[in-house]
């Protein structure tokens, strides 16, 4: 008997439209089998905010209009698109709606089907994760609509330079140097050779170092700049660089593009003209401290200014910076402290954060991690000296606020206070040899940033390790199995998953499965590409631009990154105007209805990268 | 029109002298309450496709049909049959493209009939002009079982009659007529003159049908759609 189900007409509607046009036709014909048809009339609710939905819509024919909880408007949807898949996704009720704006014929599929569709096909479960995130960078950007005194925070420091930068030639003679500036009007040139900036000449140069030491002004200006001076990144923030100067008492400082030509000088005039705020001066007052218990006094004063910048609508990232150079001035007064105290150091070494302080991510409270990295012709008679530097500076920062790590993971632990060749043997051993604890300790070494001493020690060590880094697949595959084994707590908006356990009971993790595995992630892609990023951002960015990762999750898991980060925040700076301690325990009570969506929607991107970065990394053969 | 009261009646009656078989399983169970709110109703939408209009000459030549559970069409429960007619399609095939090849490889009746029966069995018979649906199947059971079908029925043709002003289309020109229908509710084009494609149409006609009446806030009943 033939008996014939033909349902060519909705099989060859969903083949013309997309995600279900990279089906295979028989494959379509099947899903048509499956569906239901219903028709809403134009006004009717078709999926009710906090009421369940199972089934994903196609639009036949008609119209729909999503709306958000709050009834803004999200989405238009005409024939063809679907809707209904964030509570397939991420689990019901629905915190959205969706009408009928015309008479609407909709095609009705049901979990079941659409889960084994999204498992069969990729294609399809991302079309889905791109549909909804797409609608969540709105909210994103919504977060930074600046109040007042906001705009300071994300000046680029690109956008104070007025002018471009003045240059001469090595060769040139001072006579020719001084004529440029004065014509230009410039109180500070740049020195360049071959196209790279060598060194700089200020007003005050002139002043000291040759009208008053009576030097011949025919000789090469080269004779008399301050050569290799301190630089700051175009993509920096003028808030970072003006921090920058202000710890390291410098008037001018060269900003250079990512190709290392001069785009400008920042001086202190543009740091006046900028609003006096808090962060710089704190800064300022840490540098001239005079001893660790005035740096700690000062250093009290960190809380509250980031609890400011909260309100003040200011990024997580920029946040993060400020936290992060607080404590780098925080760290190099002390080294200096110690250094007057000890006495110069017998070799040179160089003092390094590791972990989120090296990220540049830093939250409040965070553990103090560091290490030094010694000069290869340290004797054993200099052990004593950086033992002793070491455990100064190290108390004092506990003294200053920043408790001990719990890993040990500090320049007082001998065995991350050697040489530039045993680091080297180190790195090694991690990337060809990985054992599974190890690595696991071993991560926080790969975000590493030079604070205090001779950064040319750091980087032939970061040459040494980036070398190899790219090759070492049962590395790679490690940290990828630590990436991916955290994940998100997306039964969330189900009653929410909760930590079980212990002083925690009832509350979100927002480390564990979030900002700590987009940290991972990122760091897995940066390594894998050979990158020197170590700031988490610009890691991802790094591996969009690499190709390792597309330009559509890159900016997936930086809005991701971004908003766990600004809720985690805005949880810490609560806990500090409360006088308690800070932590990564959010209670769902405490957040926003906007802030669970979001957070949802999120924890669903860091799942869809950790998804396919094990495809990329397969840990089937590492245990 | 039957009245389903009536229709059950007819039913029951029916099923005193029908012979074992699909007719008679198909008679055993009730038809709906005239009662039963259109979102509990339960339906069958069928379309005939047929070598001309008069059943005792012409044939059946393809069934198609799908059923309605409340305000849900179920694919899933779609089906179509070309159907051995054992005659030639003659010029009809200008209509339905059916040749009298694929007609000739077809199902044999007696081997479709049950399958629809045990479709239709509790159901109501839902199509644009049951008349065709209605006296073509009632035929070809009487010619294979000897008895006729009687049936719970919903006529689309006679809804939109009711839902819009102005009266008396042409019996003739039905299938055109399903799809003037469909326009009035913005219902998308597809190719006509495929049975179980018009079964779907005529399907999501009545969901539409039945989502005007019920905007006006009453309850709708089977009894209010078949009287």
């Amino acid at each position: 008997m033939s008996v014939e189900v033909e349902l060519a007409e909705v099989r060859d509607f969903l083949a013309a439209h997309h995600p279900f046009d990279d089906l295979p036709l028989q494959q379509l014909e099947r899903v048509a089998t499956t569906l239901k048809i219903e028709y809403f009339r134009r006004g009717t609710r078709i999926i009710s905010r906090g009421e369940d939905n199972h089934h994903l819509y196609v639009v036949r024919s008609g119209a729909v209009e999503l709306h958000d909880m709050h009834g803004g408007f999200m989405d238009r949807g005409e024939t063809g698109t679907s809707f209904g898949s964030y509570t397939l996704v991420q689990g019901n009720p629905a915190n959205f709606e969706v009408v009928a704006l015309e008479d609407t014929l909709c095609l009705v599929m049901d979990a079941g089907t659409f889960h084994d569709l999204a498992a069969a096909y990729p294609i399809i479960g991302n079309y889905f994760d791109i549909q909804r995130t797409s609608r969540m960078r709105g909210a994103v950007a919504s977060l930074h609509v600046t109040s007042s005194g906001g705009a300071i925070l994300k000046t680029k420091v690109t956008d104070i330079i007025t002018r471009p930068a003045v240059s001469v030639e090595a060769s040139e003679s001072i006579r020719a140097a001084a004529s440029v500036m004065s014509e230009r009007r410039v109180s500070c040139l740049l020195v360049m050779d071959e196209g790279k900036l060598v060194g700089i000449v200020t007003d005050r140069d002139l002043r000291n170092r040759v009208v008053a030491a009576g030097v011949d002004t025919s000789l090469p200006v080269s004779q008399v700049m301050s050569a290799d001076p301190a630089t700051g990144s175009a993509d920096a923030l003028a808030f970072q660089i003006l921090m920058e100067m202000t710890s390291r008492n410098i008037h001018h400082l060269p900003i250079l593009g990512c190709d290392g030509t001069p785009e400008g000088v920042v001086t202190t005039t543009d740091l006046m003209r900028l609003e006096q705020t808090n962060p710089i001066y704190l800064v300022g007052d840490i540098t001239q401290a005079t001893d660790v218990a005035a740096v700690a006094e000062v250093s009290k004063r960190l809380a509250p200014v980031v609890e400011l910048l909260v309100t003040q609508d200011a990024s997580a990232e920029d946040i993060g910076r400020i936290v992060t150079a607080v404590g780098d001035a925080v760290e190099r007064r002390l080294l200096g402290l110690a250094e007057e105290h000890l006495g110069p150091p017998p070799v040179p070494y160089c003092w390094v954060s590791l972990g989120s302080r090296a990220r540049q991510e830093q939250a409040l409270a965070a553990d103090q991690d560091n290490a030094l990295i010694l000069d290869n012709d340290v004797q054993p008679e200099h052990a004593a000296y950086f033992e002793a530097l070491a455990t100064f500076v190290c108390d004092a920062l506990v003294e200053c606020g920043y408790p001990r790590c719990p890993g040990d993971v500090m320049a007082t632990n001998p065995r991350w206070r050697v040489p530039l060749s045993q680091w080297r043997a180190e790195f090694t051993t991690w990337l060809t040899e990985p054992v599974p604890d190890a690595i696991l300790r071993a991560s926080i070494f790969f975000d590493m940033r030079p604070v205090y001493g001779d950064p040319r020690l750091f980087q032939k060590l970061r040459k040494h390790f980036l070398k190899q880094a790219p090759a070492a697949r049962l590395f790679l595959a490690h940290l990828t199995k630590r990436a991916t084994e955290n994940e998100p707590p997306l039964g969330f908006f189900r009653g929410f998953v909760l930590e079980k356990h212990g002083a925690n009971r009832a509350t979100l993790d927002i480390k564990r499965g979030g900002v700590g595995a987009i940290v991972e992630i990122a760091r897995v892609l940066a390594l894998s590409v050979g990158s020197r990023a170590v700031n988490t951002q610009t890691r991802i960015a790094a591996a969009v631009d690499s190709g390792a990762l597309s330009a559509e999750r890159g900016q997936d898991l930086h809005d991701a990154f971004e908003f766990i980060s600004y809720v985690r925040l805005r949880h810490q700076a609560a806990q500090v105007r409360a006088d308690r301690e800070t932590d990564n325990f959010v209670a769902p009570d405490d957040l926003s209805s906007f802030e669970k969506r979001h957070l949802r929607e999120a924890f669903a991107i860091v799942r869809s990268a950790q998804s396919s970065l094990s495809h990329r990394y397969p840990s089937t053969y590492v245990s | 029109m039957f009245a389903t009261p009536s229709a059950d009646k007819q039913r029951r009656r029916a099923l005193r002298s029908a012979p074992s078989g699909p007719l008679r399983d198909y008679l055993q169970t009730p038809f709906p309450d005239p009662r039963t709110e259109v979102g509990d109703l339960q339906l069958l939408a069928v379309d005939l496709e047929t070598t001309g209009l008069h059943p005792k000459n012409d044939r059946l030549l393809s069934i198609g049909f799908v059923p309605i559970d409340g305000l849900s069409i179920d694919l899933s429960g779609a089906r179509r049959f070309v159907v051995q007619a054992g005659v030639e399609v003659g010029q009809s095939a200008a209509i339905h493209g059916l040749t009298d090849d694929t007609v000739a490889a077809g199902t044999p009746i007696d081997e479709a009939l049950p399958v629809v029966l045990e479709a239709l069995r509790g159901r109501v018979l839902l199509a644009h002009y049951t008349d065709i649906e209605e006296r073509f199947l009632s035929a070809a059971c009487e010619r294979v079982y000897g008895t006729r079908l009687p049936v719970a029925r919903i006529d689309t043709l006679e809804l939109h009659r009711r839902l819009i002003v102005g009266w008396g289309q042409e019996p003739m020109r039905l299938a055109l007529r399903l799809w003037a229908a469909r326009e009035r509710y913005g219902l998308p084009d597809y190719r006509a003159h495929e049975c179980l494609i018009d079964a779907i149409a005529c399907a999501e006609l009545y969901l539409a049908q039945v989502a005007e009446m019920r905007s006006h806030g009453d309850s709708v009943t089977l009894a209010r759609l078949v009287s």
